[in-house]
């Protein structure tokens, strides 16, 4: 369970007068229930990311709140991680460590044994679809195995919760459907409360339980694809979205 | 608990680093030795050309009496070749050339003080070191014809001798050595440097620049636990390399060529650990300053340019010695890297270390690993995105 109160966050860039500041996060507020996949869509800018990155605990927020399984992240930043999985746009490999090896560290820094981690790798690899390469060095790896060596690694010390950010990019056409067939495991099998940001339609038509459509840094709207589209009156998910997150303006513009 | 569980792995990965690792043996930890050698070689030449015993002259055949002395001190005369002047300065040749005028013989008889020339190029340094041997050699003859002359008037030789002045060298033999030796130091501390830099840089920098430090500060583990791991595992390297140049002399000592340099170089298992003792601390110290340089950079490549700071430092404090003419100051040794030489020096001339001077280098490298690891960690903390 994750929930996330009216957060803000602020940027200030440069010194003197070249100083200006953005405001990168301005009230975005969602929950996201267990054994259920919500999505984060919103356009590139959006605050996506930043919320994110609050969540995980990386970046103090300047208003809101922040909790996971009812644990305020800010107050208590490592119980909060330790329940949460997270897969941050950031997903580099040890090069020189094998996959394995990738996902074991993190499983030992979660305060997991040698043996259990290793034994959740194999587990994990076998959800993943990732066996054959799991005693290979990371150096070479393409596209797709990187991004499931990473969610492995993010997922070892088996959380509760997980959160992805925009998880499906740069993957192809197979590799995004083995994740999504992943996620719904992860769901239908260990009621797991997951959150993914995308700017992708079809994966949030397809995958989705609940929406949360950000733009300009605030929560615009929240539901079922299904409740979104009667929302706006619209039959096509991506012309609500448009409706949804774009001011009539920037619509004209295009 | 997560310290060691980071130090294991960043050591792994340091180690696994094979080509960066061999490159910096071949550089670091074979350089030491191979100096050594060349050096030896260097000191034996000398030392064959001091036990030769010859003298190039240009006309010899204008000073019978001279020739009779050179060769009464046995001493064996060649030739200049025509060409002389050249091949002094293009250093083909490596003794002084006397020059000997036609009329030696009879100015000598008339009691005129012949000249006699002896030509060298400051820039030909083996013929410079057997110029003061020559001009010896001739004051020799010089104070034989003298003598002769008073005895033939009656006058006792020791009227001349007003004084009788001799040397004592207070140098033992260890200490002859560290003139030639004093390199050394330098280069194990090079040695040093260069292992741990690529291992900082790689747990720092490299780790922003490959998108796997916010993955790992995502961990329930404190910033601190990760900032010790990864100190210890780049502080164990530069360790290593230490380890490994330090005693990379012992062996190349017995390759020595030059007889007197292997008697004078001791370097046994106890100067091998007291470099070691010395070496240990500065490693750790080395290891934070460049990780806290490198955390603040966003590649790997801005860190190493920014890393040069250390680079310089490290390879341009010994010099303080250098420009320096005072000799060794107090102050020396609680400045990181001279202090270290000055006193890997002194091991090396066989001179008492005592366990004060050990204490202050100790001291101000702890200080200066403890400032460098908080640095990083308050680095991880609030600039973790940059």
């Amino acid at each position: 369970m994750i929930e996330v109160q009216h957060v803000a966050k602020r940027f200030s860039q440069g010194r003197g007068k070249k100083a200006r500041t953005v405001q990168a996060v301005d009230g975005v507020s969602f929950q996201a229930a267990d054994g259920c996949i919500t999505g984060l869509l919103g356009p590139n800018g959006a605050g996506k990311t930043t919320t994110l990155r609050m969540l995980a605990a990386l970046l103090p927020p300047d208003a809101g709140e922040l909790r996971v399984d009812g644990v305020d992240v800010q107050r208590d930043p490592q119980a909060a991680l330790a329940r949460m999985g997270v897969l941050s746009d950031a997903r580099g490999l040890y090069p020189r460590l094998t996959a394995r090896e990738n996902i074991v560290y993190y499983g030992r820094l979660h305060g997991m044994s040698d043996s259990a981690a290793s034994r959740r790798a194999e587990a994990l690899a076998h959800l993943l679809d990732m066996a054959p390469m799991l005693d290979r060095r990371t150096e070479g790896f393409s596209q797709g195995e990187r991004m499931k060596t990473a969610l492995a690694r993010a997922l070892v010390h088996n959380p509760p919760n997980i959160v992805l950010d925009e998880p499906t990019n740069g993957l192809d056409v197979l590799a995004t459907r083995g994740l999504r067939d992943a996620l719904r495991r992860l769901r239908d099998d260990e009621g797991k409360c997951i959150v993914f940001s995308t700017h992708i339609m079809q994966e949030v038509e397809r995958l989705c339980d609940q929406v949360i459509v950000i733009a300009h840094g605030r929560t615009v709207a929240a539901g079922t694809v299904a409740s979104l589209n009667a929302l706006c009156g619209e039959r096509d998910f991506e012309e609500s979205f448009v409706k949804l997150a774009f001011s009539a303006e920037e619509r004209a513009r295009v | 608990m997560n310290a060691w569980i980071v130090f294991k792995k960043e050591l792994v990965d340091a180690l696994r680093d094979r080509r960066t690792l061999f490159m910096v043996l071949l550089s670091s930890v074979a350089i030491g030795p191979l100096v050594l050698i060349a050096l030896s070689a260097l000191v034996a030449g000398i030392e064959k050309r001091a036990e030769e015993r010859t003298v190039v002259v240009a006309g010899m055949e204008h000073a019978p009496t001279l020739r009779n002395y050179l060769l009464r001190q046995t001493y064996r005369i060649d030739a200049a070749p025509a060409d002389y002047e050249s091949r002094l300065k293009n250093q083909s040749l490596a003794d002084p050339v006397l020059l000997i005028g036609k009329d030696f013989e009879a100015e000598l008889a008339r009691g005129e003080a012949p000249l006699l020339e002896i030509v060298t190029s400051s820039g030909n340094q083996r013929a410079g070191t057997s110029v003061n041997r020559l001009t010896r050699l001739l004051r020799g003859f010089s104070n034989e014809q003298a003598v002769l002359r008073l005895a033939l008037r009656g006058v006792a030789p020791a009227t001349l001798e007003v004084l009788d002045v001799q040397e004592r060298d207070l140098a033992n033999p260890q200490s002859r050595a560290a003139q030639l030796t004093g390199m050394l130091p330098f280069f194990v501390l090079m040695a040093v440097l260069y292992g741990a830099l690529n291992a900082a840089l790689d747990t720092t920098a490299g780790e922003r620049e490959r998108g796997s430090l916010e993955p790992l500060l995502m961990n329930p583990a404190s910033r601190l636990s990760l900032v010790i791991g990864k100190w210890g595992a780049v502080a164990a390297v530069g360790m290593l390399i230490a380890l490994l140049s330090c005693f990379s002399f012992l062996p190349a000592q017995s390759l020595l060529r030059s007889e007197t340099l292997a008697a004078m170089f001791q370097f046994g298992l106890r100067e091998a650990a007291l470099f070691l003792a010395l070496l240990m601390p500065l490693a750790a110290a080395l290891a934070a300053a460049m990780m806290a340089i490198a955390i603040r950079c966003k590649t790997f490549k801005e860190a190493q340019a920014n890393n040069t700071v250390v680079v310089l430092g490290v390879s341009l404090l010994p010099l303080v010695t250098v420009f320096n003419q005072s000799g060794e100051a107090p102050w020396h040794l609680a400045v990181p890297a001279l202090g270290q030489v000055a006193l890997m020096n002194r091991v090396l001339k066989g001179e008492a270390v005592g366990a004060m001077d050990m204490a202050l280098p100790l001291l101000v490298c702890a200080l200066i690993a403890t400032a460098g690891v908080l640095f990083v960690a308050r680095q991880l903390r609030t600039a973790a995105l940059r």
